[in-house]
């Protein structure tokens, strides 16, 4: 670059200030971006008296911050995959775990919720997430008095419901406490597992301890009445051959034989349900069988102004024990008949085939049974005659002799619409022996 | 396997020097760091630094621990444990 020497001033090349404009321009944003720059690593910005600015490019702190920016980025990345991985692996097992995992809010609004859980409890459900759990798991529009979840939001700790039922299924719960880094309790994790089956087993396993227990004691106490019944019976029938006696003591040994037989017939009703019999089996038409039934209670029926509707369909024979058959049509007419007892009832007996099986039906026009009782009537002992009317055996032993055949005996009623005892039988009884 | 420890003396220096010169170092130090062949020890007397060097450290995915000596810090700077990273 040329200088020309002016009365013996150095001349600065042309455009020099403007180019030191721009330098200085430069400096001062480099020096402002590397403070920025500094600022985001947390330590203070550079000191413009402790370091002018060729001493800086000198440092490089530019390079030195960018290729540490690129190592955390690299860091960044890797951690994100790993978080990836981790997340993907804790889906997994959240997804097949075999029990319900369900995660809600301090609102109740569910956060998140696995696979099992949508299955069982909320299978046609849409738009889960955000939505209140007691709307979407229990289908009620507030939460219930003794929520475990809302316990678990007010004291913090865990809670464990040993049994609750929930749209029909049965489920043993533990509700967690979902706390944040400080601690804060913001939502409840909630692991429910399905024991609805384990439950019913266990009522089936109850329940066959106590029919056993039951058919013990009955036994028991039958064969230890059967002989002075039997004596009682044997000798006033003796007493009333004797001529010598008066009409009124007649009349009032009479009396003491038809109550013994009372008695008697009751016990052979505990020893019929304590000590089953094995089906005698035959070959033989179950609509033979109806029709011989209401025909020979045809004059019960008159009696009680009854009217029976038939509606009996081609059935294939059944292979059974045609006496233990026709004592559960008699049991079930008997007990349509007492329902029916001071109203004109009717009575419609059913029969047709299923898959395998051979059904058939009573049904009357009673007042049906009360739901409290529903699960109670096949139950040995159960009655709500009177005293005396009944020994409440009659459908147990039914159960009994259905079962024994490898069928299946249920019922369907509801208050003021009658009751529907529905009996089905295989062609070929699976758990038969004997005979 | 560790075998080599470098080591970076920056006593005297302030900040934002002594962040400037250890980042420098770890950055020229990527590969062994990275792969556990060595580890860097940084000597300071200045406290700041026993804060912003483990901070940044920490984001570039290192493990980081000082050591309080008589007269200065020292701040070990390796290589992660895998189950530490997340």
């Amino acid at each position: 670059m040329k200088t020309k020497t002016l009365k013996g001033k150095s001349r600065r090349p042309d455009g020099y200030e403007k180019t030191l404009k721009e330098n200085k321009l430069l400096h001062q944003y480099i020096r402002k971006k590397v403070n920025q720059l500094l600022t985001i690593m947390g330590t203070k910005p550079l000191n413009s008296r402790g370091l002018r600015d060729e001493g800086i490019i000198a440092i490089d702190p530019i390079g030195i911050i960018s290729e540490s920016f690129g190592q955390v980025l690299e860091h960044l990345k890797e951690s994100n995959r790993q978080l990836r991985i981790a997340r993907d692996h804790l889906q997994a097992v959240f997804d097949t775990a075999g029990v319900c995992i369900s995660i809600v809010d301090r609102d109740l609004k569910i956060l998140k919720c696995n696979e099992k859980q949508k299955e069982l409890l909320a299978k046609n459900a849409s738009g889960i997430m955000g939505r209140h759990c007691y709307r979407v798991y229990c289908g009620i529009d507030s939460p219930p008095l003794s929520c475990p979840a809302i316990e678990t939001l007010e004291t913090g700790r865990p809670v464990f419901i040993k049994e609750i039922t929930k749209k029909g299924k049965v489920f043993q719960i533990v509700t967690s406490p979902l706390k944040n880094g400080d601690g804060t309790v913001e939502g409840v994790i909630e692991v429910s597992m399905d024991i609805t089956e384990k439950k019913k087993a266990e009522d089936a396993m109850r329940h066959t301890e106590k029919l056993a227990s039951i058919g013990q004691l009955a036994a028991g106490i039958a064969h230890e009445l059967n002989t002075p019944l039997g004596n009682i019976i044997g000798y006033t029938k003796l007493v009333l051959q004797d001529q010598a006696i008066a009409q009124e003591q007649k009349t009032k040994l009479e009396v003491i034989a038809e109550q013994a037989n009372v008695g008697s017939k009751i016990i052979r009703g505990l020893l019929d349900f304590s000590h089953q019999k094995k089906p005698v089996l035959e070959k033989f038409s179950l609509n033979t069988l109806i029709r011989r039934v209401a025909d020979s209670l045809q004059d019960t029926f008159t009696a009680g102004n009854i009217r029976i509707i038939r509606s009996l369909e081609r059935v294939p024979s059944l292979q059974a024990d045609p006496n233990q058959i026709e004592q559960v049509i008699y049991n079930i007419i008997i007990n349509a008949v007492h329902a029916l007892e001071g109203r004109d009832g009717i009575i419609k007996i059913k029969s047709r085939t299923m898959k395998n099986e051979v059904e058939f039906s009573i049904q009357d026009n009673g007042p049906g049974i009360p739901k409290a009782h529903i699960n109670r009537i096949f139950d040995p002992f159960f009655t709500t005659k009177p005293v005396g009317k009944g020994t409440g055996l009659g459908l147990s032993i039914c159960t009994g002799i259905i079962q024994e055949h490898g069928g299946s005996i249920y019922v369907e009623s509801a208050p003021g619409k009658g009751a529907t005892f529905t009996v089905r039988l295989p062609y070929k009884p699976k758990t038969l022996c004997g005979g | 396997m560790r075998n080599k420890t470098i080591s970076l003396d920056i006593i005297g220096q302030m900040c934002p020097a002594c962040l400037l010169l250890a980042l420098k170092e770890i950055n020229r130090n990527k590969g062994l760091l990275r792969s556990g062949k060595a580890n860097l020890i940084v000597k300071t007397d200045h406290r700041d630094a026993t804060r912003t060097i483990p901070g940044a450290a920490s984001a570039m995915g290192y493990a980081v621990s000082v050591a309080k000596k008589e007269t200065h810090y020292e701040i070990k700077i390796e290589q992660k444990n895998e189950d530490e990273n997340t």
